[in-house]
Parts: structure tokens; sequence; C-alpha cells
């Protein structure tokens, strides 16, 4: 088995967890915070085999709304992270006022290469893709708020964004334009 | 040269990788299934009343359900300890009498209970609607609009049914949701 396929197996882990996790905590912590009366059901409605019942649309767009920023945060905030980051780690390789800048804001320990990777932001970035959709999906079906829907959507694009940036940054490293050799 | 476990590794390794690539790609799905099945839901609640609700006094009301041209998305709500909500959408119908079994109440405690019905619906139709409890009828709201207050009693271990009946002499073109409130004492 290659190593990268190993290694995209064992970060796709975490962010898989957490993806449920945060919809999970998202829903059962405010359900417990503001003791929203709740059932649950299991039948089968498509690909769905459990049903999580509230009494009213408007609180079930409430917690649906909840559970998917909480999601949403937890997929993103590491994702931006990992891209600042290597960005940043590329950046200091390339110009040297990064690093002078990076020395003056006393974070030169922060910006290592161990535990950031293109293929780490790559399967990260996939996971907030596919937490966005979802996310937009239900903001369009009206089961989540207009505002995460759009703050999700310019989180994925920025994160597509920074993706690719990190993949040309990659790519440079391979294969230098030659205007670096004058 | 290769030796025989470094041989049967990399045999091993190839055979994995197609089962390893299905696994990443579950990765992706499986957290994406799981979280549009956790995804809360209202319209199905009425199926949580299925079963029943209990009071302390252990007056049990069940939902009859079953379907019904006229009589749709039947929910039965417990408020309180004593109090209940019921609400049916009543579709659009010709001039006729109609009537659905909507509940069932039995009274498990060694006292009578005493229910205490009130429903209207948000717009007059000039239908009239009442509940009919052992062939006894029981009005609700008249063709005018009007609505009444009910009590019925029940012995202990009774179990009696309700049925809804709607009569309207002019046909209704649209649907109306018709509120029932029930309180035990």
């Amino acid at each position: 088995m290659s190593k990268l396929l190993k290694r995209a197996l064992k970060i796709s882990l975490t962010p898989a967890i957490l993806m449920v996790a945060g919809k999970f905590l998202g829903i059962l912590i405010p359900t417990l915070m503001f003791d929203i009366e709740f059932a649950v059901q299991n039948e089968m409605i498509g690909i769905s085999s459990i049903q999580i019942l509230y009494p009213n649309s408007a609180t079930t767009l409430f917690i649906n709304s909840i559970s998917n920023l909480v999601m949403l945060v937890l997929i993103a905030v590491p994702t931006i992270y990992l891209i600042i980051k290597t960005s940043l780690y590329q950046s200091t390789l390339q110009n040297p006022r990064t690093i002078v800048k990076i020395t003056k804001l006393n974070i030169l320990n922060w910006i290592t290469k161990k535990n950031s990777s293109f293929l780490q932001i790559f399967i990260w970035s996939s996971f907030l893709l596919v937490t966005a959709s979802i996310i937009i999906v239900h903001t369009i079906q009206n089961m989540t708020y207009t505002w995460i829907g759009v703050s999700s959507g310019v989180m994925a694009f920025f994160c597509i964004w920074g993706t690719i940036r990190t993949f040309e940054l990659e790519i440079a490293k391979i294969y230098p334009e030659e205007k670096n050799y004058y | 040269m290769e030796t025989r476990k470094e041989k049967t590794k990399r045999i091993f390794g190839q055979i994995l990788e197609p089962f390893a690539l299905g696994l990443l790609a579950l990765l992706f799905i499986l957290p994406a299934i799981t979280v549009i099945n956790l995804t809360p839901i209202t319209n199905e609640l009425k199926k949580l009343n299925v079963l029943g609700v209990t009071t302390q006094g252990d007056v049990v009301i069940n939902l009859v359900g079953g379907s019904h041209e006229i009589f749709t998305e039947e929910i039965l709500n417990k408020i309180d300890d004593e109090g209940y909500d019921y609400s049916v959408r009543l579709n659009k119908r010709g001039a006729d009498s109609y009537s659905k079994p909507i509940l069932k109440i039995e009274n498990r405690t060694e006292e009578a209970a005493k229910i205490f019905f009130f429903g209207q619906t948000l717009t007059n139709t000039n239908s009239t609607i009442s509940m009919i409890i052992d062939k006894e009828h029981f009005m609700i709201q008249n063709s005018k609009g009007e609505t009444f207050d009910n009590e019925i009693e029940i012995l202990p271990g009774q179990n009696i049914t309700l049925f809804l009946a709607l009569e309207n002499l002019s046909g209704v073109q649209f649907s109306e949701i018709f509120d029932l409130s029930i309180k035990i004492r």
C-alpha cells in the first residue's frame, strides 16, 4: 500500500470525526441548554434511518442552524490554520521580509514544516467543501439561517483558493519560475 | 534481492490498496450521510405520538392514526401534565358529512377522570365540527364559527374512542387547520 494512501487515510480520520462530533454536539448542547423537547425516531426515509424530531419549525431551524455552525467552525478553523501556517512557511523560504515580520510578531516557533503539508490542506479543504455543500443545501431548503449558509460559502471559497495557492507554492519548489534564478 | 517476507508484504500491500481507496472514499461519504441523518425535522412529529402519551394520573391518550382523504397531518402534543393539543388538517372537500376516529383515551386510574375539550379552526368555512363519543354528539364549532366547551367523564378502566365529525352544506376549496385543546382533571 502506498505511503500517500496511508497518510491520506490517517489525515482523513480527524476531520471525519470532527464533522460528526460537531453536528452531534451542535444538536445536544442547545437542546440541553434551552431544555428543548425532542424525540428520536427510527424509520427508513430515503437514506435517513434516524430522525431527531422537534415540536415546531422555529426550534428545528434554530437547532439545525446552530449544529451546522458548530460543524462548520470545527472544520474551518483547523483548515484556515493549516493554510495560513503553510503559506507563511513557504513565504519565509522565498521572502526575507516575511521572516522579519514573523520575528517581530514572535511566532517563529509556530511557523514550522511540522504537521502541515499540501495533502493535509487538500483533505481538510475537501471536508470543508462537503460541510459547506450540506449547509448551503440546508439554507436553500430554509433549514438553516441564511447568514450561516453565506458564511460557509465564503469560507469554502477562500479555503479552495488557499489550497490552490498552496499547491502552486509546492509546485514552485519543484519547478521554480525562471525569474527566481536572476 | 527481495526476501520472502518483503515479497509477501508487497503483495499484501497491493491487495489492500483498492480496499484502502474504498475506505478513504467512505471516510468522506459516511460523515456526510451521518450529518444528513442527524438533521432535525418537525414534519414527522406526529409519528412520535403514535405510541401515546401518559399523564401522571395514568390517563392514556393515543392517536388512532391511519389515513383519511379529508383528515390529514394529525399531531398530538403534550403541553403539560394535564394538557394536550391535537391538530389536524381538514382538506378541501365537497358538501357532505365526514368523520374519523382520532383519539383513544383510556383511564387507568382508580377514579373517574374528567376530560375538557375546546377546539376551533382559524378560518370559518361554514362547517359544523363536532365530536362523537359513544354515538353521542358534542358540538365543538357550529357553522357560524361559534365554539363550545365540552366535558366528558371517563370511568376507571374505561376506554373511549373520539370521532371527529365534519359537516358542510357547500364545498370548501381550501384546507384548514383544526386545533383541539384537551384538559384532564
